[in-house]
């Protein structure tokens, strides 16, 4: 039985998305974001906004579509999630 | 004999709680975890529950040399892990721990103010039990789902500490005997239990926060 990811855990896989798995140089599309990451564009909307804001995410146009890659401060957060992911799990626990 | 040991059992308490409260504290700087917040909570109070009993004691070895520690202190001290244990098991989404009606909730604490600091701190080890059993439970139940085997280490942690409070709080019951050593080896052994995990954390790649 799968159980509901939480909030950081889909900001995790977001984020994973946009390093490990993204079709061209220039960035993942929304549409793209949401295939691999299994989100509803309502919410995924507003988590990119609050990612762009925080530096994980960097925001370009590219053909009149917006394009998602991972930033350097993402990169390090990516990093911090996975380890404390393992720390938290550790006790039986999500992050 | 079992002043040394008890002493020993604070002093390990305090150095694992605040070890695990400290890396508890640097990942929710890095994430900003709800978990990782309360897991700081826990672990840094569990930690001063300990340097607490461990300052009564060592006040009383070098200054008081009474050959026990002040009841008081020691209830609080227990009192304040009990509050680290309870953060704990809140972590694995404890539902319903308060009674909801209000009138239970008002006369819940008169018993306090009628019962001496022995049946004070009785009642807290109990409860201490309660929610130590009950983070063993669930973290045995993760391990179920996660098949990590440090979750194994960690309920065996949750668990030598549960039965350690049980022995404490039997010791009561039978004073004078040999169950207060074994409570205290019992309680030494689960913080080493919860200990070991966390050096298998890689925090050396981490980059931490700058304005920590």
């Amino acid at each position: 039985m799968s159980s509901y990811r939480t909030h950081m855990q889909i900001i995790g896989d977001i984020l994973l998305t946009a390093r490990d798995d993204t079709p061209d140089e220039q960035g993942a599309s929304i549409t793209y974001l949401i295939r691999k990451a299994n989100i509803s564009h309502g919410r995924i909307s507003k988590i990119l906004n609050n990612l762009v804001a925080q530096g994980l995410l960097e925001q370009s146009n590219s053909c009149g579509a917006c394009k998602y890659k991972i930033s350097h401060v993402g990169r390090e957060f990516l990093q911090a999630y996975n380890t404390f992911n393992k720390f938290a799990d550790g006790f039986g626990l999500i992050i | 004999m079992e002043f040394f040991l008890e002493n020993i059992l604070n002093l390990v308490g305090f150095v694992v709680g605040l070890i695990i409260g400290i890396i508890s504290y640097i990942g929710f700087r890095n994430t900003g975890s709800p978990t990782l917040f309360r897991l700081t909570l826990a672990f840094f109070s569990i930690g001063a529950g300990f340097f607490i009993m461990w300052l009564g004691q060592t006040l009383d070895i070098f200054v008081y040399k009474t050959g026990h520690i002040e009841r008081w202190v020691q209830t609080l001290g227990i009192a304040i892990q009990t509050v680290g244990y309870f953060f704990i098991a809140f972590s694995h989404t404890i539902k319903s721990f308060f009674p909801k009606s209000n009138y239970l909730r008002s006369i819940g604490v008169v018993p306090l103010f009628l019962i001496s600091f022995i049946s004070i701190e009785n009642i807290i080890r109990s409860i201490s039990f309660i929610l130590l059993a009950y983070g063993a439970i669930e973290t045995i139940l993760s391990y179920f789902a996660s098949k990590r085997k440090t979750a194994i280490l960690v309920a065996c942690g949750l668990w030598a500490l549960a039965f350690g409070e049980f022995l404490g709080w039997y010791y009561f019951v039978f004073p004078q005997s040999i169950l207060n050593v074994v409570s205290i080896s019992m309680k030494i052994a689960g913080l080493i239990m919860l200990f070991i995990p966390v050096t298998k954390v890689p925090l050396t790649r981490i980059k931490f926060d700058e304005n920590l």
